[in-house]
Parts: structure tokens; sequence; C-alpha cells
């Protein structure tokens, strides 16, 4: 079923291009008993019901905005379900319109990264992909962006290779090319030179009272910092730096050492095979936060987490003190 | 819903405790036992077993012991009496007064005798399952709990076995002791504590576990995903679980011989939710168990 896996962009101007594109490739899994899913906005999703008729019972569909929420555990979560459906013989077709407006650069970034490492993490499965993008609402250079990450583009009933799609390895080193800005001045931290996870933890709890995150969040931080702080300890170099800051609306924790970091490792990216037990590491790292970032190479490797932080709800904390 | 007592390693057992130990088997019985008998001996202190059994087949006689054993008995360090000498009466009935009236007996004595201190142990279990009303236990264990608590020479502790006895006579027959009495931890280091645990067998983790401490955690995996059947893990009281130790289960749960699984019991909210994330699908072997907190059963 290899040969089968297909991860397709749809770029659309309206209704009608977007139907032409869309509709052939749900009917066809319907009628090949494939798990069918459309993760789409409600209009998109009256739309195709309207049009697919009583096969829209057949078709699975999620709001976007849910099943496009963390880009790491939207890719595990739908490898899961790929795996699952090829256990059972039959395949994932799945009809995906990311959510690109209100994005943070940053997390454009990274949901560019999880499209083109969806070739490589799915491939196995047998999965296929349609992926619309609406050339009308979109900046230019995602729908661009999409002509790297999707190995071929749909034209009507036609499935036209793109010459601009990219290795999803050689994407993946391009996002990570532009150096990290350097920690803000005001950055809380210290040099680690004896490395105790407990206290550490300790510490990281206490910075991350002061803020918003709520003890969930946090509980999920202090795994990961624990993991990145364990790998410096093993594998990275002294000395060891701690730095924690707040930004608008994110909480950073950065891990510093002077160790080089062999890149054969794949950086957590992808899941560990689901046929044999694989360590959880880095993968889990990602998705205990809401973003992470590495760099490593010429004696410096960088991890760099940040985790959401809600809003200050400002009539509740004016109402705490009254006058 | 289990605070009205101490829970208490058997080697940390102090004068005035009054302690109950329930065992699930000879084998938690004797280790438990082993440990409480060689402190006693090894530290000039007198041991009151009140038993029919022999002296050299008592739980917790061990080689080294039991080699021993006509030296302790000669010089009462090591005194075993019988039940009817210490509390049935002329008709074979069992009197609580007098088993009391053995324990203050032998208390006054164990000064004179050298002794710095008194361990008093008597299995329990036959009081629980016959036909003795339960009242009269009770009050009998109130007036030892008497004795022993304000003592400054005397700890006492009274064998249960959990099968043989129904759950609310043990339940009243525990309310009447301060303090639980359980196996040694296999490892304690003030930031995590393993112990090994008998009915589930399995072990619980206290503390936070991480890097520092998985050889340790490692190694009592290990041995006790050698035992036959499904292993369990008490998580109730585990703080922190990096992902190393969940790698450690994982692998364990996956290699274990005769696929019986790993039960990880009462997970803490942050624990389940590391692995909710992660997915249980990608941990064969590893299954969720008994959610106290859930309003489950309560042991």
């Amino acid at each position: 079923m290899s040969e089968a896996f297909s991860h397709r962009v749809l770029p659309y101007g309206g209704v009608e291009e977007f139907l032409a594109g869309a509709l052939p490739f749900l009917r066809e899994g319907v009628a090949a008993g494939d798990r069918v899913m459309a993760a789409t906005c409600l209009g998109s999703e009256m739309l195709l019901r309207d049009a697919l008729g009583a096969a829209a019972d057949r078709v699975e569909f999620v709001q976007a905005d849910t099943w496009y929420a963390h880009p790491s555990r939207t890719l595990a979560d739908c490898l899961a379900r790929a795996e699952e459906a090829a256990g059972q013989g039959r395949r994932l077709r799945l009809l995906g319109e990311p959510v690109w407006t209100c994005r943070a650069p940053l997390e454009v970034l990274e949901w560019q990264r999880a499209e083109a490492l969806a070739n490589v993490a799915l491939a196995h499965t047998g999965a296929r992909l349609l992926c619309p993008y609406s050339a009308r609402v979109l900046p230019a250079g995602v729908i661009a962006g999409a002509r790297k990450t999707h190995p071929e583009t749909v034209r009507g009933a036609q499935a036209v290779p793109n010459p601009g799609y990219l290795d999803p390895w050689a994407y993946n080193a391009a996002c990570d090319r532009e150096p990290l800005p350097p920690p803000p001045e005001h950055a809380d931290g210290m040099r680690i030179d004896l490395v105790d996870l407990y206290w550490l933890r300790a510490y990281v709890a206490d910075f991350a009272r002061q803020t918003t995150l709520p003890e969930d969040a946090l509980q999920r931080l202090l795994v990961a910092v624990t993991e990145v702080m364990t790998n410096a300890t093993l594998h990275g170099a002294p000395p060891i730096h701690l730095r924690l800051w707040t930004e608008p609306a994110a909480l950073v924790c950065e891990v510093r050492d002077a160790g080089d970091w062999n890149g054969g490792t794949g950086f957590g990216l992808l899941p560990p095979p689901s046929d044999g037990p694989g360590r959880f590491g880095l993968w889990a790292v990602r998705l205990l936060c809401s973003h992470v970032q590495i760099r490593t190479g010429r004696g410096a490797t960088v991890v760099r987490l940040r985790v959401g932080l809600p809003p200050v709800r400002v009539t509740e904390s004016l109402t705490a003190y009254p006058a | 819903m289990e605070t009205w007592y101490t829970k208490r390693a058997v080697s940390g057992v102090r004068p005035g405790d009054h302690g109950i130990l329930p065992y699930s088997g000879p084998e938690e019985r004797n280790r438990v036992m082993s440990t409480f008998m060689s402190d006693a001996l090894g530290n000039n202190e007198k041991v009151v077993y009140v038993t029919d059994t022999e002296p050299e087949r008592l739980p917790g006689i061990g080689p080294r012991t039991k080699l021993q054993l006509h030296g302790y008995t000669e010089t009462r360090q090591l005194v075993v009496v019988r039940r009817e000498d210490a509390c049935l009466d002329s008709r074979g009935r069992f009197d609580p007064d007098k088993l009391v009236q053995t324990l203050r007996t032998e208390l006054a004595r164990t000064d004179d005798e050298g002794y710095r201190a008194m361990r008093w142990t008597t299995d329990n279990s036959w009081l629980l399952h016959g036909r003795i009303d339960l009242s009269q236990v009770i009050g009998c264990e109130h007036q030892i709990a008497g004795a022993v608590g304000p003592s400054t020479m005397v700890m006492a502790v009274c064998q249960v076995d959990r099968r043989r006895c129904p759950p609310d006579r043990y339940a009243a027959l525990q309310d009447t002791h301060e303090v639980l009495i359980e196996d040694d931890p296999r490892f304690d280091d003030g930031t995590l504590k393993i112990v090994q645990t008998y009915a589930p067998p399995g072990l619980r983790i206290e503390g936070e576990l991480d890097h520092a401490r998985q050889t340790r955690f490692a190694e009592e995996l290990a041995q006790i995903c050698l035992l036959p059947g499904p292993v369990h893990i008490d998580m109730s009281r585990l703080g922190f679980l990096d992902l190393g130790g969940l790698n450690l289960l994982v692998q364990y749960a996956a290699d274990r011989p005769g696929g019986d699984p790993v039960v990880l019991d009462d997970l803490p909210p942050n624990v389940a939710s590391t692995i909710d994330l992660i997915g249980w699908h990608r941990m064969p072997g590893l299954i969720r168990g008994r959610d106290r907190r859930a309003g489950g059963e309560v042991i």
C-alpha cells in the first residue's frame, strides 16, 4: 500500500474549484471503504455535506481549528489514525484545510514543517491527504510554501507534480537556518554546574507560578525541561545554562550547553515507530510544549521550549483589589 | 481516606507503637517478621511471640537465627508463649484479660532480664475468622494499646492474614491500631521511595522519579517483572515521573514473559496527562488500573 501514499495541495479560487477537487477525493474514498475524514471550517463542511448527499454520513467531519490545534500533536494523531486504518486493511483519507489566519510567524513555520514531515511520517501507511488552500484568503507566501511541502498539486481532475517540491528533511533544515534571537536582557537564569533535576524543577515551577501558566501546562513543562536537561547532561557538554523569561502570551525556557549535537536523531520530529516500543524523548517534549526550537552546531546546542500563557483577565484582577 | 494511621516500615518500629501488619501471604509475612525479629535479637531487645508454632518454624526465623535459637530461648531473649498459656481460659476460650496480663507480666520482667525493650507479636487471624465475639477482640486491642502507647519499652505488632479475614472484621480491627506496619522499602533516599507490594504483586513508587534514580528503579522493575501474572505499580504517591521512567515501564512491560501486563494504579493527573498525550496505543503492555480518586476500591 505504501506506493499509494499521496499528499496533494488543492489551491482554489472559489467554491467551484474547491468542490471540483474535494468531492471526487471524498467520494472515491467512500466508495473504496476508506476511513474518510474532513477537517475543515464550518462553511466548507456545509458545502461538502450538501454536495455529498447521503455519502456525507460516511465522512467524519472535524472542525479545522480543533484538528489543527498543535502541529506535533496533529501529526501524531493523524499517524495514529492512519496506522489504525492500515492495520484494518483500510486507508486513511483526509481532506485537511489547515488554519493559517491569526497564526504568528513562528506557528506558520511549524505548520509548514508539519506539512513537509507528513510526507515522511505517513508514507508507510498508504494514507491519502488532500489539503485545500484558499488563494483568495491566504498570503501568496503560504501558497508558495505549500508547493514545497506537497509532492503534487490538484488541478481539476488532474494531479500534477510540484516542480518546487523539496525533500522534507531539506525543507526542515531550512526552517531552522535562521539563528535564534538572543534571550532578552531581563531573562532569569543561571549556569548549572551540578545538575540536580529535582531542584531544577522546583526552580522552574517557582518561576512559572508567578505567571498565568495553568497547573496542568506547568506539569507538562516540568516533564519537558527534565528531559531536555537530562539530554544536556548525558549527551551535551558543560557549561549548561538555564534561562527563563516571558514573552507576550508565552513562557520560554531555554537550555543551552556547549556540545555539538549529532542531528542523526531527527530531533524528535517524527514519532517513534509504533510497531515496537520506541523511546519517548524529544518527540514527547514537542507534544508537551506549545513550541520547541532547537539549534546546534559550532560548539553550542540550544533547546528553547515555549508554552502558551493565557491572557490575564483584567476585570478579575481589578476586582481582587477593591479601592 | 488513609490518614488516620501512620504507615511505618518495619525497621522503623519504635517503642509505643501498637501496629498492625496485614499480610497477603507467607512471603510478605516472612520478610517483615524477619526484619522485626533480627532487629530485636541483634539489639538486645526481647521478643515475645504468642503462637502455637514451634520456635524453629516461626515466621521470620532465618537460618542464622535458627542456629542460635536455643541460646535465645535459654536467655529468654526469645519467649514463645503458647496460646493456652497466654490467652485461653481453662475451657479453651479466648480470654482477653489474660492476654493483656501476659503482656504486662512479660513487660515487667524485661528490665530485670537486662533487655532494653520488648517486642510483642502474635497472629490475630484466628480471632477474626472464628466464632469469637468481635467486640471482645476490639476491647482486648484497646487494652493492649493502653499498655503499649505510653510505654517507652514495648512495641507490639499484630499480624493479620488479609486473605483469611472478612473485610468488615478486618476494618474494625485495623481501627484499633495507630500504626500500619509494612515491609521496608526496597529503596528510599528521601526523594524517591520504592516499596514492594504483595497483593497485588508489584511496586509502589513515591516521590519523584527522574534520571538521577533511574538505575535503581530499573533494577526493582526488572525483578518484579519476572513474577508471573499482572504486575501493579501503585503511583498514588508519585509526584513526578520523567520520560526516562516512562520509557522503562514501557520497555519492561513489552518484554514480560507470557505477555502479562504492567498495570498503572492510581495515576496522578500530571502523569496521566503525559501518557494520554503520548498515547496509550504506543505503550503495548501498559494498562491503566484502578483509580481510587474516582471512587474505586480502597484497600
